[in-house]
């Protein structure tokens, strides 16, 4: 009997609830809150930007040392590492130097790329690097079929400081790098 | 031939100011809903044209203008150009009856001139109903001149929608006209004069409080808005029955639905919300010595009414989801039908034993 009661009286509860609509006047309630408490979490973009992380992986960008000269040895591993086959190396002999190579041309569709920064992994001679370059919207496709001289061009405005060339910089591929003539003996 | 012309030119005028009044009514009211609605979800709404993006409705109004117009092909060339056309006079005709601000005439060259309302006929009500109902004619052969199936589905779910709901807004006004014996609005009005105890809100012998819920909860079916928008059902139905509209005519189609949402949020402050009167006896003006400035108070308490409906409409639209077809029916026909009927019954038997006992 008093279970039933209960039940009798929850169900009027229940009833008056709905006829006063009091869900609708609790949403009402936060909407209106939200009104009188207003944080717009919104980001007015072109205008404000936010700050990118370090580690953003943006445009992709080909790098110097210090004295201007490329760093690109044209060893074809970030081709080789690259998923999605954005990237072509056409790697040709440093003339007179027989022992130096360095890429003759190279292309990045970036149509293609998915920005896994495999190609900046593989790298051997830290030549590639990711910028936090991401307004890349263009009217022409064509446009993101970047050669040598773009990539370059996006690392020197990207990268500001540059690395300093060092001989004998990397011991595993010191070989890519060595102008023989200038290496200073090693120490004992 | 003069006194004619001067009339004639006197009622232009006061068609061309409330005509004008409406239209940027419902250009702030573009701009406005699209503020609230984005404050509300915690954004900033429209911000780029202008400071804050006041300059919104403008640049909306030119989009529209130069935008292609687009008959469909296999539309029927006639009824799709009429039906906007068919939507807008309606939603825009029914003004002519809706006093403003005080009840007061001043005299030109002999000729009486009532400022605040276009035209006092005494079937005020009812004429704004029946035009109001015959804008439902404008959607339904615009979703079906269309030749596609979401305009066609839209305008079929607004023909069954705007029948079953324009009967509830029909009997919930029926209590009011009961207690004040007029279908005119300029007398309905007046009638609540002094304060806010005597408004058909609060007044006795009947309060219309179950009324003007019901009146609340269809005007916002009527008008095609959230919680009730399923013609225009953008989730199911792309854009309901102006799916195929472009340009102009959908500007037309907009400024319909806009002008509708006015013209039932003034109907709500005259017949519920006492109109013009301020919710205290006479009016502040008169006290500090301008009773010839007593209208600006008035129209600005009509105004105040007005616009905080207005707003209740956008704080629906960012509150609640969208019912479901069946939902809106049963609703329609299964609770507000009975309570307004209720209601009827309940307001005549009280006003009946009122005027018995005095």
């Amino acid at each position: 009997m008093a279970s039933m009661a209960t039940t009798k009286r929850s169900n009027l509860y229940e009833w008056f609830k709905t006829i006063t609509f009091y869900e609708i006047l609790v949403g009402m309630k936060a909407t209106l809150s939200h009104l009188l408490h207003y944080r717009p979490v919104t980001v007015q973009y072109p205008h404000e930007k936010r700050t990118l992380p370090d580690n953003y992986r943006g445009m992709l960008a080909l790098l110097r040392y210090d004295d201007g000269t490329e760093k690109c040895v044209g060893c074809d591993l970030c081709e080789a590492a690259c998923p999605s086959r954005v990237i072509r190396v056409v790697s040709a002999e440093v003339p007179g130097e027989p022992t130096k190579r360095y890429s003759k041309e190279y292309y990045m569709d970036m149509t293609r790329c998915l920005f896994c920064g495999m190609c900046v992994d593989a790298c051997p001679v830290d030549a590639l690097g990711m910028t936090r370059e991401f307004e890349w919207a263009v009217y022409d496709k064509r446009q993101l079929h970047l050669n040598k001289q773009q990539l370059l061009a996006i690392g020197d405005r990207s990268f500001p400081v540059r690395e300093k060339r060092l001989e004998l910089q990397h011991p595993n591929v010191a070989f890519f790098n060595v102008a023989f003539k200038h290496v200073p003996p090693k120490p004992d | 031939m003069t006194e004619f012309g001067l009339r004639l030119a006197i009622s232009l005028t006061q068609i061309a100011a409330v005509m004008g009044i409406v239209v940027i009514t419902v250009l702030i009211l573009t701009l406005a809903e699209r503020k609230v609605l984005g404050w509300m979800q915690d954004r900033m709404g429209p911000m780029e044209v202008g400071p804050y993006g006041i300059l919104q409705p403008f640049a909306d109004a030119i989009k529209l203008f130069f935008k292609e117009d687009i008959i469909p092909a296999g539309a029927n060339k006639f009824l799709f150009t009429v039906a906007p056309i068919l939507c807008l006079i309606p939603a825009f005709i029914g003004f002519a009856v809706i006093p403003w601000g005080p009840n007061q005439t001043f005299e030109i060259n002999g000729i009486t001139v009532r400022p605040f309302v276009i035209s006092d006929i005494n079937i005020g009500i009812l004429y704004i109903l029946a035009f109001a109902s015959l804008g439902a004619y404008g959607i339904i052969l615009g979703g079906w001149a269309s030749n596609s199936k979401y305009s066609l589905l839209g305008g079929l779910r607004s023909a069954a929608q705007i029948i079953s709901y324009e009967l509830n807004i029909g009997l919930s006004i029926v209590g009011v006209l009961i207690l004040s014996g007029s279908l005119s609005l300029v007398k309905i009005t007046d009638a609540q004069a002094g304060g806010f105890w005597n408004w058909y809100l609060f007044a006795l012998p009947a309060p219309q409080i179950f009324a003007f819920v019901v009146y609340v909860i269809s005007s916002v079916a009527e008008t095609n808005r959230v919680p009730f928008d399923l013609p225009e059902a953008e989730s199911e139905l792309v854009a309901g029955f102006f799916t195929e509209y472009s340009g102009l005519r959908f500007a037309f189609f907009f400024l319909a639905e806009y002008a509708n949402m006015v013209l039932v949020s003034c109907v709500a402050a005259a017949l519920f919300l006492g109109g013009w009167n301020a919710p205290y006896p006479g009016t502040i003006m008169t006290l500090i010595g301008l009773p010839s400035l007593a209208w600006v108070e008035n129209i600005m308490w009509f105004a105040v009414k007005t616009y905080s409906f207005l707003f209740l409409f956008f704080w629906l639209r960012a509150t609640l989801p969208r019912l479901r077809y069946d939902q809106l029916m049963r609703f329609g026909w299964k609770v507000m039908l009975p309570i307004a009927l209720g209601n009827i019954v309940v307001t005549s038997l009280a006003v009946f034993f009122y005027q018995q006992m005095k």
